[in-house]
Protein backbone atom coordinates (compact mmCIF):
# COMPACT_ATOMS: atom_id res chain seq x y z
CA UNK A 1 0.00 0.00 0.00
CA UNK A 2 1.42 2.90 -0.96
CA UNK A 3 -1.31 5.76 0.30
CA UNK A 4 -0.16 8.71 2.39
CA UNK A 5 -0.21 7.93 6.09
CA UNK A 6 -3.60 9.80 7.45
CA UNK A 7 -2.87 12.70 9.64
CA UNK A 8 -4.28 11.55 12.40
CA UNK A 9 -5.62 8.69 13.84
CA UNK A 10 -6.58 7.44 17.60
CA UNK A 11 -7.16 3.83 17.92
CA UNK A 12 -9.56 2.96 21.35
CA UNK A 13 -8.16 6.02 23.91
CA UNK A 14 -8.88 5.70 27.69
CA UNK A 15 -8.56 8.54 29.99
CA UNK A 16 -9.25 8.52 33.58
CA UNK A 17 -9.25 10.89 36.14
CA UNK A 18 -8.65 8.79 39.20
CA UNK A 19 -11.61 5.91 39.27
CA UNK A 20 -13.50 8.35 37.32
CA UNK A 21 -13.39 7.03 33.49
CA UNK A 22 -14.28 9.92 31.44
CA UNK A 23 -12.98 8.73 28.08
CA UNK A 24 -13.82 5.05 27.69
CA UNK A 25 -12.31 4.06 24.29
CA UNK A 26 -12.59 6.68 21.52
CA UNK A 27 -11.50 6.21 17.72
CA UNK A 28 -10.86 8.37 14.83
CA UNK A 29 -9.51 8.79 11.87
CA UNK A 30 -8.63 12.16 10.09
CA UNK A 31 -8.19 12.09 6.30
CA UNK A 32 -6.62 15.10 4.42
CA UNK A 33 -8.72 17.61 4.44
CA UNK A 34 -11.54 16.61 6.94
CA UNK A 35 -13.36 18.96 9.23
CA UNK A 36 -14.42 17.40 12.09
CA UNK A 37 -16.61 18.64 14.48
CA UNK A 38 -17.35 17.47 18.16
CA UNK A 39 -20.40 17.91 19.75
CA UNK A 40 -22.01 17.29 23.17
CA UNK A 41 -22.70 18.03 26.32
CA UNK A 42 -20.40 19.60 28.97
CA UNK A 43 -18.80 16.96 30.50
CA UNK A 44 -18.98 14.68 27.77
CA UNK A 45 -15.01 14.76 27.26
CA UNK A 46 -14.73 16.16 23.76
CA UNK A 47 -12.36 18.60 25.24
CA UNK A 48 -10.37 16.09 26.98
CA UNK A 49 -10.14 13.95 23.80
CA UNK A 50 -9.07 16.58 21.88
CA UNK A 51 -6.61 17.18 24.64
CA UNK A 52 -5.60 13.81 24.71
CA UNK A 53 -4.83 14.13 20.95
CA UNK A 54 -1.67 16.42 21.29
CA UNK A 55 -0.82 14.58 24.69
CA UNK A 56 -1.20 17.76 27.01
CA UNK A 57 -3.41 14.99 28.50
CA UNK A 58 -2.00 11.49 28.65
CA UNK A 59 -4.10 8.76 27.74
CA UNK A 60 -4.11 5.82 29.95
CA UNK A 61 -4.77 3.42 27.01
CA UNK A 62 -4.85 3.85 23.84
CA UNK A 63 -2.54 4.63 20.23
CA UNK A 64 -2.00 7.72 18.96
CA UNK A 65 -0.54 8.01 15.35
CA UNK A 66 0.02 11.04 13.79
CA UNK A 67 1.27 10.93 10.12
CA UNK A 68 2.16 7.38 10.23
CA UNK A 69 4.44 7.79 13.40
CA UNK A 70 2.98 6.06 16.50
CA UNK A 71 3.99 7.99 19.90
CA UNK A 72 5.33 5.20 21.95
CA UNK A 73 4.77 4.87 25.92
CA UNK A 74 5.65 3.13 28.51
CA UNK A 75 4.63 2.49 32.34
CA UNK A 76 6.41 4.33 35.48
CA UNK A 77 5.05 4.20 38.75
CA UNK A 78 2.95 7.57 38.01
CA UNK A 79 1.15 5.71 35.47
CA UNK A 80 1.38 5.50 31.32
CA UNK A 81 4.01 8.54 30.17
CA UNK A 82 4.91 9.08 26.73
CA UNK A 83 8.51 7.11 26.57
CA UNK A 84 10.31 10.21 24.57
CA UNK A 85 9.49 13.76 24.91
CA UNK A 86 11.11 14.93 22.23
CA UNK A 87 8.94 12.44 20.22
CA UNK A 88 6.13 14.35 21.70
CA UNK A 89 7.57 17.51 21.12
CA UNK A 90 7.74 17.30 17.43
CA UNK A 91 4.31 15.91 17.22
CA UNK A 92 2.60 18.64 19.07
CA UNK A 93 4.50 21.07 16.65
CA UNK A 94 2.59 19.21 13.88
CA UNK A 95 -0.94 19.60 15.47
CA UNK A 96 -1.23 23.41 16.18
CA UNK A 97 -4.18 24.34 18.60
CA UNK A 98 -6.52 27.17 19.06
CA UNK A 99 -7.68 27.73 22.40
CA UNK A 100 -11.18 28.72 23.77
CA UNK A 101 -9.23 31.33 26.03
CA UNK A 102 -6.59 32.46 22.99
CA UNK A 103 -3.71 31.70 25.25
CA UNK A 104 -1.88 34.23 23.11
CA UNK A 105 1.99 35.08 25.57
CA UNK A 106 1.19 38.21 26.56
CA UNK A 107 4.58 40.16 27.05
CA UNK A 108 5.03 39.77 23.09
CA UNK A 109 3.80 41.43 19.83
CA UNK A 110 1.21 39.76 18.17
CA UNK A 111 3.64 39.44 15.64
CA UNK A 112 6.04 37.85 17.66
CA UNK A 113 3.38 35.78 18.89
CA UNK A 114 3.01 34.14 15.55
CA UNK A 115 6.94 33.92 14.92
CA UNK A 116 7.92 32.50 18.06
CA UNK A 117 7.25 29.12 17.65
CA UNK A 118 8.31 28.92 14.11
CA UNK A 119 11.64 30.00 15.02
CA UNK A 120 12.40 28.58 18.18
CA UNK A 121 10.98 25.09 17.72
CA UNK A 122 11.12 24.14 13.94
CA UNK A 123 14.29 26.24 13.35
CA UNK A 124 13.13 28.03 10.42
CA UNK A 125 15.71 31.28 9.64
CA UNK A 126 14.24 34.33 11.16
CA UNK A 127 13.43 36.63 8.02
CA UNK A 128 11.18 33.82 6.25
CA UNK A 129 9.43 33.57 9.51
CA UNK A 130 8.47 36.92 9.84
CA UNK A 131 7.66 37.36 5.98
CA UNK A 132 5.50 34.05 6.54
CA UNK A 133 3.95 35.83 9.66
CA UNK A 134 3.15 38.76 8.37
CA UNK A 135 1.17 37.02 5.47
CA UNK A 136 -0.58 35.15 7.76
CA UNK A 137 -1.93 37.91 9.81
CA UNK A 138 -2.86 40.15 6.61
CA UNK A 139 -4.84 36.70 5.63
CA UNK A 140 -6.73 37.04 8.97
CA UNK A 141 -7.07 40.56 9.03
CA UNK A 142 -4.68 41.29 11.17
CA UNK A 143 -2.10 43.10 9.78
CA UNK A 144 -2.08 46.58 11.33
CA UNK A 145 -2.00 44.77 14.22
CA UNK A 146 0.97 42.64 14.27
CA UNK A 147 2.89 45.29 16.46
CA UNK A 148 -0.33 45.59 19.34
CA UNK A 149 0.40 43.53 22.58
CA UNK A 150 -2.31 40.93 23.46
CA UNK A 151 -4.02 42.64 26.06
CA UNK A 152 -4.30 45.73 23.23
CA UNK A 153 -7.15 43.57 21.03
CA UNK A 154 -10.23 42.33 21.25
CA UNK A 155 -11.26 39.06 22.16
CA UNK A 156 -12.10 38.18 18.14
CA UNK A 157 -8.78 40.06 17.40
CA UNK A 158 -6.96 38.08 19.84
CA UNK A 159 -8.74 34.71 18.63
CA UNK A 160 -7.74 35.24 14.80
CA UNK A 161 -3.95 35.99 15.70
CA UNK A 162 -4.31 32.62 17.80
CA UNK A 163 -5.09 31.41 14.54
CA UNK A 164 -2.51 32.60 12.71
CA UNK A 165 -0.26 31.48 15.42
CA UNK A 166 -1.45 27.90 14.74
CA UNK A 167 -1.47 28.22 11.03
CA UNK A 168 2.50 29.59 10.94
CA UNK A 169 3.59 26.24 12.64
CA UNK A 170 2.40 24.41 8.97
CA UNK A 171 0.76 21.86 10.83
CA UNK A 172 -0.85 18.62 9.86
CA UNK A 173 -4.03 19.18 11.59
CA UNK A 174 -5.28 21.92 13.54
CA UNK A 175 -7.05 21.36 16.81
CA UNK A 176 -9.57 23.73 17.76
CA UNK A 177 -11.15 23.96 21.65
CA UNK A 178 -14.08 25.85 21.72
CA UNK A 179 -12.75 28.82 19.78
CA UNK A 180 -15.74 30.95 20.27
CA UNK A 181 -17.04 30.08 23.03
CA UNK A 182 -15.21 33.18 24.68
CA UNK A 183 -16.28 35.52 22.61
CA UNK A 184 -19.11 37.97 23.15
CA UNK A 185 -21.54 37.01 20.12
CA UNK A 186 -20.69 40.42 17.69
CA UNK A 187 -17.38 38.79 17.38
CA UNK A 188 -18.43 35.05 16.95
CA UNK A 189 -18.67 35.81 13.37
CA UNK A 190 -15.20 37.01 12.17
CA UNK A 191 -13.23 34.06 14.08
CA UNK A 192 -16.35 31.78 12.32
CA UNK A 193 -15.29 33.35 8.45
CA UNK A 194 -11.57 32.51 8.89
CA UNK A 195 -12.24 28.91 10.50
CA UNK A 196 -14.37 28.70 7.37
CA UNK A 197 -11.61 29.72 4.57
CA UNK A 198 -9.35 27.44 6.12
CA UNK A 199 -12.26 24.37 5.73
CA UNK A 200 -12.40 25.24 2.05
CA UNK A 201 -8.75 25.65 1.35
CA UNK A 202 -8.54 22.12 2.70
CA UNK A 203 -7.06 22.19 6.21
CA UNK A 204 -7.32 18.95 8.22
CA UNK A 205 -9.20 20.28 11.40
CA UNK A 206 -10.51 19.06 14.38
CA UNK A 207 -13.21 21.23 16.11
CA UNK A 208 -14.60 21.14 19.61
CA UNK A 209 -17.49 23.32 19.43
CA UNK A 210 -21.02 24.75 20.68
CA UNK A 211 -21.71 26.19 16.83
CA UNK A 212 -24.34 24.04 15.11
CA UNK A 213 -24.76 26.66 12.09
CA UNK A 214 -20.57 25.65 12.21
CA UNK A 215 -20.88 22.27 12.32
CA UNK A 216 -24.02 21.85 9.71
CA UNK A 217 -22.44 23.55 7.08
CA UNK A 218 -18.25 23.39 7.17
CA UNK A 219 -17.54 20.29 8.60
CA UNK A 220 -17.62 16.90 6.86
CA UNK A 221 -17.73 14.78 9.51
CA UNK A 222 -19.54 15.33 12.96
CA UNK A 223 -19.12 13.32 15.98
CA UNK A 224 -21.72 13.45 19.26
CA UNK A 225 -19.48 12.64 22.44
CA UNK A 226 -21.58 11.72 25.46
CA UNK A 227 -20.29 10.20 28.71
CA UNK A 228 -16.57 9.44 27.58
CA UNK A 229 -18.54 7.35 24.38
CA UNK A 230 -18.72 8.66 20.93
CA UNK A 231 -22.68 7.84 20.49
CA UNK A 232 -23.11 8.88 16.98
CA UNK A 233 -20.74 9.68 14.09
CA UNK A 234 -21.40 10.72 10.75
CA UNK A 235 -22.08 13.19 7.57
CA UNK A 236 -23.63 16.17 9.60
CA UNK A 237 -26.67 15.78 7.32
CA UNK A 238 -27.12 12.22 8.67
CA UNK A 239 -25.98 13.43 12.74
CA UNK A 240 -27.58 16.58 12.93
CA UNK A 241 -30.93 16.36 10.63
CA UNK A 242 -31.87 12.93 11.48
CA UNK A 243 -30.09 11.98 14.86
CA UNK A 244 -30.65 7.97 16.03
CA UNK A 245 -30.25 8.66 19.61
CA UNK A 246 -32.56 10.22 22.35
CA UNK A 247 -30.02 12.12 24.28
CA UNK A 248 -28.99 13.54 20.70
CA UNK A 249 -32.16 14.51 19.63
CA UNK A 250 -32.70 15.88 23.42
CA UNK A 251 -29.31 17.70 22.76
CA UNK A 252 -30.04 19.18 19.23
CA UNK A 253 -33.57 20.09 20.27
CA UNK A 254 -34.01 24.14 21.02
CA UNK A 255 -33.37 24.92 24.51
CA UNK A 256 -36.47 27.46 25.17
CA UNK B 1 13.81 85.50 48.68
CA UNK B 2 16.90 87.64 49.59
CA UNK B 3 17.08 86.58 52.96
CA UNK B 4 17.25 82.49 52.08
CA UNK B 5 19.80 83.93 49.38
CA UNK B 6 21.77 85.61 52.15
CA UNK B 7 21.38 82.50 54.57
CA UNK B 8 22.74 80.25 51.65
CA UNK B 9 25.76 82.29 50.94
CA UNK B 10 26.54 82.75 54.65
CA UNK B 11 26.34 79.14 54.99
CA UNK B 12 28.63 78.27 52.34
CA UNK B 13 30.77 81.37 53.18
CA UNK B 14 31.58 80.10 56.84
CA UNK B 15 32.09 76.69 55.52
CA UNK B 16 35.44 74.56 57.07
CA UNK B 17 33.82 71.24 57.18
CA UNK B 18 33.35 70.67 52.95
CA UNK B 19 37.08 71.48 51.88
CA UNK B 20 38.27 69.22 49.13
CA UNK B 21 39.91 67.03 51.65
CA UNK B 22 36.61 65.82 53.41
CA UNK B 23 34.86 66.21 49.53
CA UNK B 24 37.52 63.49 48.65
CA UNK B 25 36.53 61.33 51.64
CA UNK B 26 32.49 61.47 50.28
CA UNK B 27 33.75 60.78 46.93
CA UNK B 28 35.80 57.82 47.51
CA UNK B 29 32.81 56.29 50.00
CA UNK B 30 30.70 57.24 47.01
CA UNK B 31 32.68 54.96 44.55
CA UNK B 32 32.63 52.36 47.57
CA UNK B 33 29.27 52.23 48.11
CA UNK B 34 28.50 51.94 44.53
CA UNK B 35 31.20 49.13 43.40
CA UNK B 36 29.67 47.28 47.09
CA UNK B 37 26.06 47.76 46.03
CA UNK B 38 26.35 46.68 42.37
CA UNK B 39 28.64 43.66 42.64
CA UNK B 40 26.04 42.32 45.02
CA UNK B 41 23.75 43.09 43.24
CA UNK B 42 24.73 41.67 39.99
CA UNK B 43 25.98 38.16 41.84
CA UNK B 44 22.44 37.52 43.60
CA UNK B 45 20.60 38.07 40.44
CA UNK B 46 22.63 35.66 38.63
CA UNK B 47 22.40 33.66 42.15
CA UNK B 48 18.65 34.18 42.34
CA UNK B 49 17.29 33.13 38.80
CA UNK B 50 18.71 29.54 38.96
CA UNK B 51 17.37 29.49 43.07
CA UNK B 52 13.71 30.72 41.55
CA UNK B 53 13.44 28.30 39.06
CA UNK B 54 14.80 25.71 41.54
CA UNK B 55 12.52 26.37 44.29
CA UNK B 56 9.36 25.96 41.69
CA UNK B 57 10.73 22.19 41.21
CA UNK B 58 8.89 19.33 42.17
CA UNK B 59 12.03 17.67 43.53
CA UNK B 60 12.44 17.97 47.28
CA UNK B 61 15.86 18.03 47.39
CA UNK B 62 16.15 21.01 45.10
CA UNK B 63 13.40 22.60 46.56
CA UNK B 64 14.21 22.49 50.26
CA UNK B 65 17.41 23.05 50.78
CA UNK B 66 16.37 26.97 48.70
CA UNK B 67 13.54 27.25 50.84
CA UNK B 68 15.97 26.63 53.88
CA UNK B 69 18.45 29.42 52.54
CA UNK B 70 15.91 31.88 51.59
CA UNK B 71 13.85 31.23 55.06
CA UNK B 72 17.66 31.83 57.10
CA UNK B 73 18.65 34.89 55.43
CA UNK B 74 15.30 36.33 55.09
CA UNK B 75 14.97 35.78 58.80
CA UNK B 76 17.73 37.13 60.24
CA UNK B 77 19.27 41.04 60.50
CA UNK B 78 21.68 41.85 57.46
CA UNK B 79 23.96 43.61 60.37
CA UNK B 80 23.71 40.02 61.99
CA UNK B 81 25.08 37.81 58.67
CA UNK B 82 27.61 40.49 58.42
CA UNK B 83 28.77 40.15 61.90
CA UNK B 84 28.92 36.19 61.10
CA UNK B 85 31.15 36.47 57.97
CA UNK B 86 32.84 39.27 59.18
CA UNK B 87 34.15 38.56 62.44
CA UNK B 88 33.23 34.48 62.40
CA UNK B 89 35.87 33.48 59.69
CA UNK B 90 38.67 34.13 61.31
CA UNK B 91 37.49 31.29 63.91
CA UNK B 92 37.47 28.69 60.83
CA UNK B 93 40.48 26.47 61.65
CA UNK B 94 43.13 27.05 59.16
CA UNK B 95 41.46 29.86 57.38
CA UNK B 96 44.14 32.18 57.41
CA UNK B 97 46.69 29.84 55.76
CA UNK B 98 44.13 29.49 52.59
CA UNK B 99 44.32 31.80 49.62
CA UNK B 100 40.75 32.94 50.64
CA UNK B 101 42.71 34.52 53.58
CA UNK B 102 43.87 37.29 51.03
CA UNK B 103 39.96 37.45 49.98
CA UNK B 104 38.58 37.66 53.81
CA UNK B 105 41.06 39.91 55.97
CA UNK B 106 40.12 43.01 54.09
CA UNK B 107 36.34 43.89 55.63
CA UNK B 108 35.23 44.39 51.64
CA UNK B 109 34.83 40.88 50.74
CA UNK B 110 32.73 39.68 54.16
CA UNK B 111 30.81 42.73 53.09
CA UNK B 112 30.38 41.68 49.78
CA UNK B 113 29.45 37.89 50.63
CA UNK B 114 26.51 39.10 53.59
CA UNK B 115 25.05 42.13 51.00
CA UNK B 116 25.21 39.06 47.80
CA UNK B 117 23.56 36.27 50.05
CA UNK B 118 21.02 38.76 51.61
CA UNK B 119 20.03 40.06 48.03
CA UNK B 120 20.21 36.54 46.31
CA UNK B 121 17.62 35.19 48.95
CA UNK B 122 14.79 38.35 48.87
CA UNK B 123 15.32 37.94 44.99
CA UNK B 124 14.99 34.19 44.75
CA UNK B 125 11.20 34.73 46.69
CA UNK B 126 10.30 37.71 44.08
CA UNK B 127 11.20 35.34 41.36
CA UNK B 128 9.70 32.83 42.28
CA UNK B 129 6.47 34.11 43.09
CA UNK B 130 6.55 35.96 39.70
CA UNK B 131 7.47 32.78 37.83
CA UNK B 132 4.18 31.33 39.99
CA UNK B 133 2.24 34.04 38.79
CA UNK B 134 2.51 32.79 34.90
CA UNK B 135 -0.19 32.33 33.23
CA UNK B 136 -0.98 28.71 33.14
CA UNK B 137 -2.34 28.92 29.65
CA UNK B 138 0.30 30.71 27.90
CA UNK B 139 2.43 27.75 29.72
CA UNK B 140 -0.16 25.14 28.20
CA UNK B 141 0.18 27.22 24.72
CA UNK B 142 3.97 26.58 24.89
CA UNK B 143 3.72 23.22 25.65
CA UNK B 144 1.29 22.79 22.77
CA UNK B 145 3.36 24.34 19.88
CA UNK B 146 6.36 21.86 20.83
CA UNK B 147 8.43 23.63 23.57
CA UNK B 148 10.88 21.59 25.68
CA UNK B 149 10.67 22.69 29.69
CA UNK B 150 13.77 24.69 29.03
CA UNK B 151 12.88 26.07 26.32
CA UNK B 152 9.62 26.88 27.73
CA UNK B 153 11.44 28.79 30.52
CA UNK B 154 13.92 30.46 28.54
CA UNK B 155 11.70 31.55 25.84
CA UNK B 156 8.33 32.16 28.07
CA UNK B 157 8.01 32.11 31.62
CA UNK B 158 11.65 33.60 32.41
CA UNK B 159 10.52 36.72 30.01
CA UNK B 160 7.17 37.22 31.70
CA UNK B 161 7.99 36.99 35.18
CA UNK B 162 11.67 39.09 34.84
CA UNK B 163 8.81 42.04 33.58
CA UNK B 164 5.87 41.02 36.62
CA UNK B 165 8.88 40.90 39.09
CA UNK B 166 10.68 44.26 37.70
CA UNK B 167 8.50 46.72 40.54
CA UNK B 168 9.51 44.55 43.60
CA UNK B 169 12.64 44.11 42.51
CA UNK B 170 13.79 47.88 41.76
CA UNK B 171 12.39 47.93 45.67
CA UNK B 172 15.15 45.46 46.63
CA UNK B 173 17.78 47.74 44.37
CA UNK B 174 16.43 50.68 46.97
CA UNK B 175 16.54 48.44 49.84
CA UNK B 176 20.35 46.96 49.35
CA UNK B 177 21.46 50.35 48.70
CA UNK B 178 20.19 51.48 52.20
CA UNK B 179 21.24 48.43 54.08
CA UNK B 180 24.25 48.66 52.49
CA UNK B 181 25.12 51.68 55.27
CA UNK B 182 26.06 48.90 57.46
CA UNK B 183 29.26 48.29 55.92
CA UNK B 184 30.53 51.13 58.21
CA UNK B 185 30.30 49.38 60.98
CA UNK B 186 32.78 46.76 59.78
CA UNK B 187 35.40 49.46 58.87
CA UNK B 188 34.47 50.20 55.48
CA UNK B 189 34.92 53.69 54.14
CA UNK B 190 31.67 53.72 52.12
CA UNK B 191 29.37 56.67 52.19
CA UNK B 192 28.47 56.37 55.08
CA UNK B 193 31.76 55.58 56.89
CA UNK B 194 33.04 58.63 55.02
CA UNK B 195 30.25 60.82 56.62
CA UNK B 196 30.96 59.27 60.12
CA UNK B 197 34.62 60.00 59.36
CA UNK B 198 33.97 63.63 58.81
CA UNK B 199 31.06 64.29 61.77
CA UNK B 200 34.06 62.71 64.35
CA UNK B 201 36.27 65.14 62.89
CA UNK B 202 34.16 68.08 63.04
CA UNK B 203 31.64 67.18 65.54
CA UNK B 204 29.37 68.27 62.97
CA UNK B 205 26.40 65.95 63.05
CA UNK B 206 23.72 67.76 60.66
CA UNK B 207 26.57 68.58 58.19
CA UNK B 208 27.92 65.60 57.73
CA UNK B 209 24.55 63.47 58.17
CA UNK B 210 22.48 65.05 56.01
CA UNK B 211 25.24 65.84 53.32
CA UNK B 212 25.11 61.77 52.74
CA UNK B 213 21.48 61.54 52.73
CA UNK B 214 21.13 64.24 50.21
CA UNK B 215 23.57 62.11 48.03
CA UNK B 216 21.68 58.76 49.40
CA UNK B 217 18.54 60.73 48.16
CA UNK B 218 20.14 61.23 44.48
CA UNK B 219 21.57 57.74 44.15
CA UNK B 220 18.00 56.77 44.96
CA UNK B 221 16.21 59.14 42.63
CA UNK B 222 18.65 57.84 39.82
CA UNK B 223 17.24 54.28 40.30
CA UNK B 224 13.63 55.00 40.47
CA UNK B 225 13.83 56.62 37.52
CA UNK B 226 15.77 53.79 35.50
CA UNK B 227 13.18 51.30 36.86
CA UNK B 228 10.16 53.53 36.07
CA UNK B 229 11.78 53.84 32.15
CA UNK B 230 12.60 50.02 32.38
CA UNK B 231 8.67 49.23 33.77
CA UNK B 232 7.93 51.48 30.40
CA UNK B 233 9.34 49.77 27.74
CA UNK B 234 9.30 46.60 29.35
CA UNK B 235 5.91 46.34 30.79
CA UNK B 236 3.85 47.90 27.55
CA UNK B 237 2.13 44.77 27.18
CA UNK B 238 0.02 45.71 30.32
CA UNK B 239 -1.01 48.98 29.56
CA UNK B 240 -4.10 49.74 27.32
CA UNK B 241 -3.56 51.26 23.82
CA UNK B 242 -5.39 54.65 23.20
Amino acid sequence: MAATPLPLEVINLKKRFGDNEVLKGLSLKAHKGDVISMIGASGSGKSTFLRCMNLLEQPNEGELIVHGESIDFKQTRRGREPANWRQVERIRAKLSMVFQSFNLWAHMTLLENVVEAPIHVLGKPKKEALEHGRALLDRVGLLERADYYPTQMSGGQQQRGAIARALAMEPEVMLFDEPTSALDPELVGDVLKVMRDLAEEGRTMIVVTHEMSFARDVSNQVIYLHQGVIEEAGAPAEVLENPQSDRLRQFLAPKF
Amino acid sequence: MQQLNAWFTDLLAGNEIFTANTLGYYADGLATTVQLVFLSLIIGLLLAVPMAIGRGSSRPWIKWPIFFYTYVFRGTPLLIQLYIIYYGVVFVEGIQDTWLWLILEEPFYPALIAFTLNTAAYTTEIFRGAIKATNKGEIEAARAYGMSRAKMMRRIILPSAFRRALPAYGNEVIFMLHASAIASVVTIMDLTGAARFVYARFYAPFDAFLFVAAIYLCLTFGILYLFRYLEKRLLAHLRPQN
